[in-house]
């Protein structure tokens, strides 16, 4: 083959090119950390890495969610608490107010009751991120439960204002949870009743207030043969659902450990996708340089061998 | 008798003249050692016709016969003919790269194990999704859905951006097309006269214009980068040229022209003027533009459209069922059609309580709907294929990469290709300078002992002249 001046050149140059692309390639690879950055680069490990981001970008919610549950069903276990420390104190009032004490001890009574049925509002109109969590779905912006009281003080009645359905949350994909009792379901289905519910027969706040009245009213009989009775339906039913509530609790636990062990796999699938493979890119990214230099030295070495044979035939 | 001395002086002298010429042509090959488009040209000589004598055929010398241009046409036309594949697969990828970064999907960094594409749809797409988890938490928090109307419209504008640049993608393809088709008809008229000029210039003198010659074959290889035509070579001299089977250049006449025509719905092709069929070249810039336009870049228009109308459709269907804040219902929670004009419904960004969250009228703390909007992420829709909105997105990223990536590699595989047929022409026809030295001291040296056989004739001769008087 007739070797002539500009072809050589012209292989040089072709080389010199091929040689910086791939340079600029492993370069880019090397100052990344990516061996994927654009669809083109590897169109399907990009469709992977696209797919693995969407999935891990939805698990980081759902760990966030179960976080928020997890922090709700706290919140919701310790008013769950303070009820059943305010009904052991109103069974301890129900049992000393035998026919012993005098009307104006049991006065004094029916007051202590009277305070403890406030508690127990406030206790279950409890707050969770400006929502409050046993009023069912109605309107989590208003309290629940209104105490009625009369001129007296007297607390007359202890109104619902809920509704009787929970809100669920996603905490995997298509698995929706809700950790919370309403505060009252009197329909014999559904969510069960965290102060009244027909299928246990709680219903704290009358039977407190029945307590506070037959106080009021000097019926110890009553006090003794119903009251103490109802009180312990209720107590019976706050043990339930601070047992569910621990229930629950365990389960978000064990939910956030499985997003949590997804998540990382996740990661690291997505990595092994996207993640140059470093060792190799340097090694290749040397053996290119050297490439480089050869070629442009040949360019050099053959100009000069060019300039030796015209001043040979000079 | 044999040939005197005078017939020796013409034989130095013509030797002298051939040299001379030699000389000439090496040093136009030398000039133009760089010149691409140069084929080299060698003197043809030949000895001078012999005349009889008494003691037999005695020559009368050297002489010049031709300057003769050293081509292949065959790898000429091979040349061209990848030249079209090449141009075709450069403009594919350089079409496909804007594509590429108008969709502006990257990964950009991976950190601690975890890569992140902060940017691009796929993103936007799963925030929207996620804040409306946090919305189905929170249904009545007014943050919750100032943040989700927030998502929603970044989601709807990065739509609207990559629909919006893909459209002035298909413009610019649009406009180089005219100009390809222009500058096409362009060449075609140059060939043509050239043709004219060369056949001219042969009938005049007799011989070949290797100049106009190799002029030709640099407009026939721009034209080649155009489009991919058949070239026919003319017992006279010319060149015939048909595209698509319609004939452009006959001789010295351009018979026919391309156009770029409108074939309904704004899609631009290419047409031979006169004879008004359409032409479908299947290489060459002009067809990369079309193919480029009409293939890759259109189904990632479409796929998008499809996407944000499946997107659009899912969510206003789910939204459409459910009550704001303050009861009201029927609200659309994204507006439009396609990925050129989503847009959250301006009503409910006036008044994020409109929002729509809960199954039932008058009960806010409600979430049903929401939820049910947050878990659309998860559906498979059928309109598009079965596939949840992400990997649908993701599907349509890859199919963008996969033509991208093919297009990169041929266009790689192209200019090994154009680099071995380059080597090939110049190891025939391109200007060695080593062989070009050579060939001049050939001739010069050839020169000099011409020059010393004229002067001793002419020594000879004096003394001839010197006896005789």
């Amino acid at each position: 083959m007739r070797v002539t001046s500009s072809s050589i050149f012209d292989s040089l140059i072709y080389q010199i090119n091929r040689v910086s692309a791939n340079q600029q390639k492993l370069e880019n690879e090397a100052t990344t950390g990516l061996a994927v950055q654009n669809p083109s680069d590897n169109p399907g490990a990009m469709r992977s890495i696209l797919d693995l981001e969407a999935e891990s970008s939805s698990v980081g919610q759902y760990q966030a969610n179960i976080t928020q549950l997890q922090q709700q069903a706290s919140t919701a276990s310790s008013a769950m608490q303070s009820l059943q420390t305010i009904l052991s104190q109103a069974s301890t009032l129900a049992t000393e107010a035998d026919g012993t004490k005098t009307q104006s001890e049991l006065n004094d009574y029916a007051t202590q009751v009277t305070q403890l049925i406030q508690e127990a509002a406030q206790a279950v109109n409890t707050q969770f991120n400006g929502n409050y969590l046993f009023g069912g779905t109605l309107n989590t912006q208003a309290a629940p439960y209104v105490v009625n009281q009369d001129s007296s003080g007297n607390v007359t009645s202890v109104t619902y204002k809920g509704n009787t359905s929970v809100p669920s949350v996603e905490i995997a994909a298509g698995v929706t949870m809700s950790v919370l009792p309403v505060g009252e379901n009197t329909t014999g289905s559904g969510p069960s009743g965290l102060i009244t519910d027909s299928r246990t027969g709680a219903d704290l706040f009358n039977h407190l207030i029945s307590l506070q009245n037959d106080l009021l009213s000097g019926n110890t009989t009553a006090i003794s043969g119903t009251d103490l009775g109802n009180l312990q339906k209720d107590s019976d039913n706050i043990t339930q659902q601070i047992a569910t509530n621990g229930a629950v609790q365990q389960r978000m636990t064990a939910e956030a450990n499985i997003a949590s062990a997804q998540s990382a796999s996740l990661s690291s699938l997505t990595s092994s996708q996207a993640d140059a493979d470093l060792a190799t890119v340097m090694t290749q990214l040397t053996q290119t340089q050297t490439a480089y230099q050869a070629a442009v030295q040949a360019t050099v070495g053959f100009q000069d061998l060019q300039m030796s044979i015209l001043s040979f035939l000079q | 008798m044999s040939l005197g001395l005078l017939q020796a002086l013409s034989i130095s002298s013509r030797a002298m003249d051939t040299q001379q010429a030699g000389i000439a042509v090496t040093g136009n090959n030398l000039a133009n050692v760089n010149n691409p488009n140069y084929s080299r040209q060698v003197l043809q000589i030949s000895t001078s016709i012999s005349v009889p004598t008494n003691i037999g055929m005695e020559g009368t010398g050297v002489q010049a016969t031709g300057v003769e241009q050293i081509v292949s046409q065959a790898l000429n036309s091979q040349i061209q003919a990848e030249n079209s594949t090449s141009s075709y697969w450069q403009t594919l990828q350089q079409a496909l790269q804007f594509a590429q970064s108008d969709l502006g999907q990257q990964v950009t960094s991976v950190s601690s194990g975890s890569s992140d594409s902060s940017q691009g749809i796929a993103s936007s797409l799963s925030d929207f999704f996620n804040e409306l988890q946090n919305f189905s938490a929170d249904p009545t928090s007014l943050s919750e859905r100032q943040v989700l109307i927030g998502k929603a419209s970044t989601l709807a504008s990065q739509f609207n951006q990559v629909s919006s640049q893909l459209s002035s993608l298909t413009s610019q393809l649009n406009d180089q097309l005219q100009t390809d088709v222009t500058n096409a008809n362009q060449l075609l008229s140059d060939i043509a006269s050239l043709n004219n000029q060369i056949y001219t210039e042969k009938i005049n003198t007799n011989s070949a214009p290797n100049d106009l010659m190799d002029l030709r074959e640099e407009k026939l290889e721009d034209l080649s980068k155009l489009v991919n035509f058949t070239a026919s070579q003319e017992a006279n001299g010319s060149v015939d040229i048909s595209i698509g089977g319609v004939q452009m250049v006959s001789g010295y006449n351009v018979t026919d022209t391309m156009s770029v025509y409108n074939a309904g719905g704004g899609q631009m092709l290419v047409k031979a003027t006169t004879a008004g069929t359409q032409l479908t070249p299947t290489s060459g810039s002009i067809a990369g533009e079309i193919d480029a336009r009409d293939g890759p870049v259109a189904t990632l228009n479409t796929n998008l459209n499809t996407l944000a109308n499946q997107l659009i459709t899912a969510v206003n269907g789910v939204h459409d069922g459910g009550y704001g804040l303050n009861g009201t219902s029927k609200a659309q929670f994204f507006t439009g059609f396609d990925a050129s004009d989503i847009a959250v419904n301006t009503a409910l960004v006036d008044d994020p309580s409109l929002i729509q969250a809960s199954g039932t009228k008058g009960v806010t703390g409600d979430n049903t709907v929401a939820l049910a909007m947050a878990q659309l992420a998860n559906q498979l829709n059928p309109g598009l294929n079965n596939q949840t909105f992400s990997q649908s997105y993701d599907n349509t990223v890859a199919t963008l990469g996969q033509s991208l990536s093919s297009a990169n590699s041929e266009v790689t595989d192209q200019d090994t290709v154009q680099q071995m047929l380059t080597q090939q022409r110049t190891s025939i026809s391109g200007v060695s300078l080593v062989e070009e030295m050579g060939n001049l001291s050939a001739y010069q040296n050839a020169y000099e002992a011409s020059a010393h056989l004229l002067s001793a004739v002419d020594e000879m001769l004096k003394e001839l002249v010197s006896v005789l008087t």
